[in-house]
């Protein structure tokens, strides 16, 4: 008995403590979190009881019994904080939304019906395959397949969701995020503008975004050749791939080179002036045109600085080589960006604010150790043969990297070019500081000029140049998805 | 010369570098100065821009450097570092020494270190020290300080300018501490920042209750779901998506992968659009299932939520990458011998799959932790930092992070342009930003395989 009560004290105190901290730790993080006492006490006793029980009943020493408590504590825990993100919930349909009491239901029930039609049709496949094959093939195996694709194809349908909206709002000219007008349709999922309506497709927010915006001849010019170069580009590599022909690939390779020069060219060429529109918004290809050039002009800056010090990093073995390879990833540690505050001001008293130049100044410190660090490596792989049999026909050091090296270090390159190309066209926070003016504005910093100022009327603009603005990354993306995966994971696999 | 080697060669050659690079920027700050002096004039009191410094000194280090490398042949070796170790020099290490010197002043918007040329007043005499102004010096100027005692100004005329402190002022007159070397036409007060000491620490831990460990600890707990969160979906994916008996698997791969493919800076401005409360597409569709309208944005609790939904989607395709990748170097002689053995799949997965996916796993895992705590284009581009929460500074709101909070002292009208303050806190994220990234290269050992 005594030690009963012993224990039950000990317990008691293990709760206090828990809860104590437990309640510190909530205040401090979620402070929006506000605890409901009589709720509170009930729990309390309710977990010492349930704890000091268990424990008796299990025949647990105290320290099983503290685990106890703290898993009950943290239940407890999360329980309030459901508690309290219900409460935040007015429990009231949004107006002119398309609302269906306990919808849920239907989608359980839904799911619940699909796995018993996959079960259905798996062991009519299974049986009939067995039947045929004379195999035993398992039907619980089978069958679990089907409801892992039941999963993914879901997971997919929820993962493409926002990019499925945001795409039909681009074509519906009447979708502002303000309209109240519910769309006609026999089709539930359709009035609830969970599905797009295609009845109504529209080019208006489009248009929108290219009006007054005037294009010389020779610009047309450009874009065509750079087209037609892309297309040349594509097709040649999809008949090199097919025929397994390495001519072909080099020339593919080439043509693509040719034609990022003819779009570098475009964007060099295009100006202000050309835009005429009224409002912001019809400056957004000037911010895809802002965009392109930063992001091209710091992945060229990046591959400019990384190969001659990757390759002497590879190559010479001079006193201090490795201390300064050391400070190079030292210094990678330091995203550049969290020195904004000196950046704002070193770009201020050099002039530079408000410039692409000084922009590009405050990326290219923060290009150089990755870029080295890859470069390095893949110098490494490349055995020293080649350079060896250059200094034999006299050639000094560095001809053999500008000649030898170099040229046969250009999927390298590309690598570092894109990398540094698809970050830039993400960075926001410095270009937000930097490019104060709207004509030097870039895709992000411009989009967030939408959503913080006159959105409500712009939805559908918005929505428009979100699609276009992502374009050039998605092509990018998955153009040289290999590029992306091997060189990020064995990136990070290695490192 | 023969080439010097180890340290005694190390420490030779970077001063023979040093001392280049210095003596080019003397030459090129030279060169600066007189181009100043040339195109500086009343109507243009800015002179040339100040990047001209850059470029001059550049000029100026090409031939010195040709005239070292005949010297001493050997140096050569850094050339071919030198422009990166000058760029991380310019733009990676000197700003952090200036976030450092920055976050003992009171630099601010008000007190931006330049002069203000809405102060400007007519020099209409001067001798040795003493100038005559055409107002009192305390209008004129709009003095900080009483008396004037001990303000900078910035002197303009004849084409040149410099800065003088005043030692005392009485009526139109002005005096001093050092004579100009050029007749002044006309003066201007500068907008001096100071030393302050540990002010903006005393600040910031004064106030920490209503910022500093609120936003420390939702900084931590955000990174930290964020990786727990992407890395069980993402491993998850990777695992299932890894069997190769799997029909359709690089079609998953390849859609899946969607959220990383588009631009972050974009898709998070569309999430703000998607979580909107009465017309947002997320809340349309939970309408559909009961759900009543979400206050996504609106309310401190769920803002939380919504910026950890919103990284787990953009996130976990990352790490469902990473993950395959890591598979991908386990033999399947492995798997053939389990399955062999008669082991299940479920044995195969604990035994074989879960213990060698572990060691590269580790550091992703923190580099992501390191990336998502300084992840600003989420909370900023998200939510702002908001929505506000009950006793807290201004800038700190309920999903505020410590850099997000930086950004908004420094920048936004709510901090107002407290600069100096901003640096501050700069510095104590640097301080656990360099903390995380240690523990990174301990694990990771990323610097064992390369000393030879």
């Amino acid at each position: 008995m005594r030690r009963w009560v012993l224990g039950l004290l000990a317990l008691a105190g293990y709760a206090g403590l828990l809860r104590f901290a437990g309640a510190g730790v909530g205040g401090l993080l979620l402070d929006a979190y506000q605890r409901d006492r009589w709720g509170e006490a009930g729990l309390l006793v309710m977990g010492v009881l349930a704890a000091a029980g268990l424990a008796r009943l299990l025949g647990l020493p105290g320290r099983s019994g503290a685990l106890w408590v703290g898993g009950l504590e943290a239940a407890n825990y999360l329980l309030s904080l459901a508690l309290a993100m219900a409460r935040a919930v007015t429990p009231r349909p949004a107006f002119g939304a398309v609302f269906v009491p306990f919808g849920w239901r239907y989608l359980v029930l839904g799911y619940a019906a699909l796995a018993l039609l996959l079960l259905f049709l798996s062991a009519l496949w299974v049986g009939v395959k067995n039947r045929l094959t004379g195999r035993r093939q398992s039907l619980l195996a089978f069958y679990g397949y089907a409801l892992l694709h039941l999963f993914l194809w879901s997971l997919v349908l929820l993962v493409f969701y926002p990019v499925v909206q945001i795409v039909a709002a681009s074509f519906d000219p009447t979708n502002n995020l303000f309209s109240f007008r519910r769309v006609d349709s026999p089709f539930l999922l359709i009035r609830a503008k969970v599905l797009p309506d295609f009845a109504r497709v529209s080019l208006a927010n489009y248009r929108a975004l290219v009006q007054g915006v005037r294009v010389p001849p020779y610009q047309w010019g450009l874009l065509g050749l750079s087209a037609a170069l892309l297309l040349a580009a594509l097709l040649v590599g999809a008949w090199g791939r097919i025929q397994d022909d390495l001519k072909k690939r080099e020339l593919a390779g080439r043509l693509l080179f040719l034609f990022a020069a003819a779009l570098f060219l475009l964007v060099l060429l295009v100006h202000p002036g050309q835009f005429h529109g009224l409002g912001t918004e019809t400056k957004f290809l000037l911010w895809v045109r802002n965009t392109l050039l930063l992001s091209g002009a710091t992945g060229l800056l990046a591959v400019a600085l990384t190969a001659p010090a990757g390759y002497a990093f590879a190559r010479f073995s001079f006193p201090g080589r490795y201390p300064t390879l050391l400070a190079f990833i030292f210094v990678q540690m330091f995203p550049g960006f969290l020195a904004l505050i000196a950046i704002y001001y070193l770009l201020s008293a050099l002039d530079l604010l408000n410039t692409f130049t000084g922009l590009l100044l405050a990326y290219s410190g923060g290009i150089v150790s990755f870029g080295s660090w890859v470069y390095k490596g893949y110098v490494e792989s490349l055995g020293r043969s080649l350079e060896e049999a250059a200094y034999i026909d006299g050639a000094t050091r560095f001809q053999a990297f500008l000649r030898i090296v170099l040229p046969i270090s250009a999927p390298i390159f590309v690598f570092i070019f894109l990398l540094q190309f698809v970050a830039t066209y993400s960075e926001f926070i410095l270009a937000n500081l930097v490019l104060t003016g709207v004509e030097k504005w870039t895709v992000g910093v411009g989009l967030y000029s939408f959503t913080t100022g006159q959105f409500q009327t712009k939805w559908g603009i918005f929505a428009a140049a979100s699609v276009l603005g992502s374009l050039p990354i998605v092509l990018i993306f998955y153009g040289f998805q290999q590029y992306f995966v091997s060189g990020y994971t064995a990136g990070a696999v290695k490192e | 010369m023969h080439r010097p080697q180890g340290l005694a060669g190390f420490l030779i050659e970077i001063g023979l570098l040093a001392g280049a690079v210095l003596v080019a920027f003397a030459v090129g700050a030279a060169a600066y100065w007189g181009l100043e002096a040339a195109f500086t004039s009343p109507q243009n009191p800015e002179g040339v821009p100040n990047y001209l410094i850059l470029v001059t000194s550049l000029l100026a280090l090409v031939p010195i450097l040709f005239l070292l490398a005949r010297r001493y042949p050997w140096i050569t070796d850094w050339y071919y570092l030198l422009p990166g170790i000058l760029f991380i020099l310019a733009f990676t290490v000197y700003p952090i020494v200036l976030t450092v010197y920055l976050a003992f002043t009171d630099y601010s918007g008000l007190r931006n270190g330049k002069p203000d040329r809405s102060t400007e007043t007519r020099v209409v005499g001067h001798a040795g020290r003493r100038l005559e102004l055409a107002l009192p010096a305390d209008r004129g100027l709009r003095c900080r300080r009483p008396g004037c005692r001990g303000e900078l100004i910035e002197l303009v005329g004849s084409g040149r300018r410099g800065d003088f402190r005043v030692e005392a002022a009485r009526g139109r007159t002005l005096v001093l501490t050092r004579a100009p070397a050029f007749p002044p036409a006309y003066a201007y007060r500068v907008n001096a920042f100071h030393f302050v000491g540990f002010k903006n620490f005393v600040f910031i831990f004064q106030n920490a209750s209503k910022a500093l460990l609120p936003v420390f600890g939702w900084n931590v707990v955000f990174a930290l779901l964020t990786v727990l969160s992407t890395a069980l979906l993402g491993g998850l994916l990777g695992i299932v998506l890894n069997n190769p008996r799997l029909p359709l698997r690089n079609l998953y791969r390849t859609l899946l992968v969607i959220p990383w493919a588009l631009p972050a800076v974009i898709t998070i401005q569309v999430w703000v659009a998607l979580l909107n409360k009465q017309f947002g597409a997320i809340n349309r569709l939970l309408g559909l299932l009961g759900v009543y309208p979400i206050p996504w944005l609106l309310d401190p609790l769920w803002a939380k939520a919504a910026v950890l939904l919103v990284n787990l989607w953009l996130g976990f395709p990352y790490m469902m990458t990473a993950t395959l990748g890591a598979l991908s170097t386990i033999p399947d002689e492995l798997y053939e011998a389990a399955r062999v053995d008669g082991a299940s799949g479920l044995a195969s997965l604990r035994a074989i799959t879960l213990p060698l996916l572990w060691p590269p796993f580790i550091p992703i895992l923190l580099s992501s932790f390191a990336f998502n705590f300084n992840n600003f284009n989420l909370i900023y581009l998200l939510t702002g930092g908001g929505p506000p929460a009950e006793g807290r500074l201004s800038t700190a709101q309920a999903t505020d992070i410590l850099i997000s909070w930086a950004y908004k002292t420094a920048f936004r009208a709510e901090g107002q342009s407290a600069y100096g303050l901003g640096a501050a806190i700069s510095l104590v994220i640097f301080a656990i930003t360099v903390g995380i990234s240690l523990v990174n290269f301990r694990v990771t050992g990323a610097f064992r395989e390369e000393r030879r």
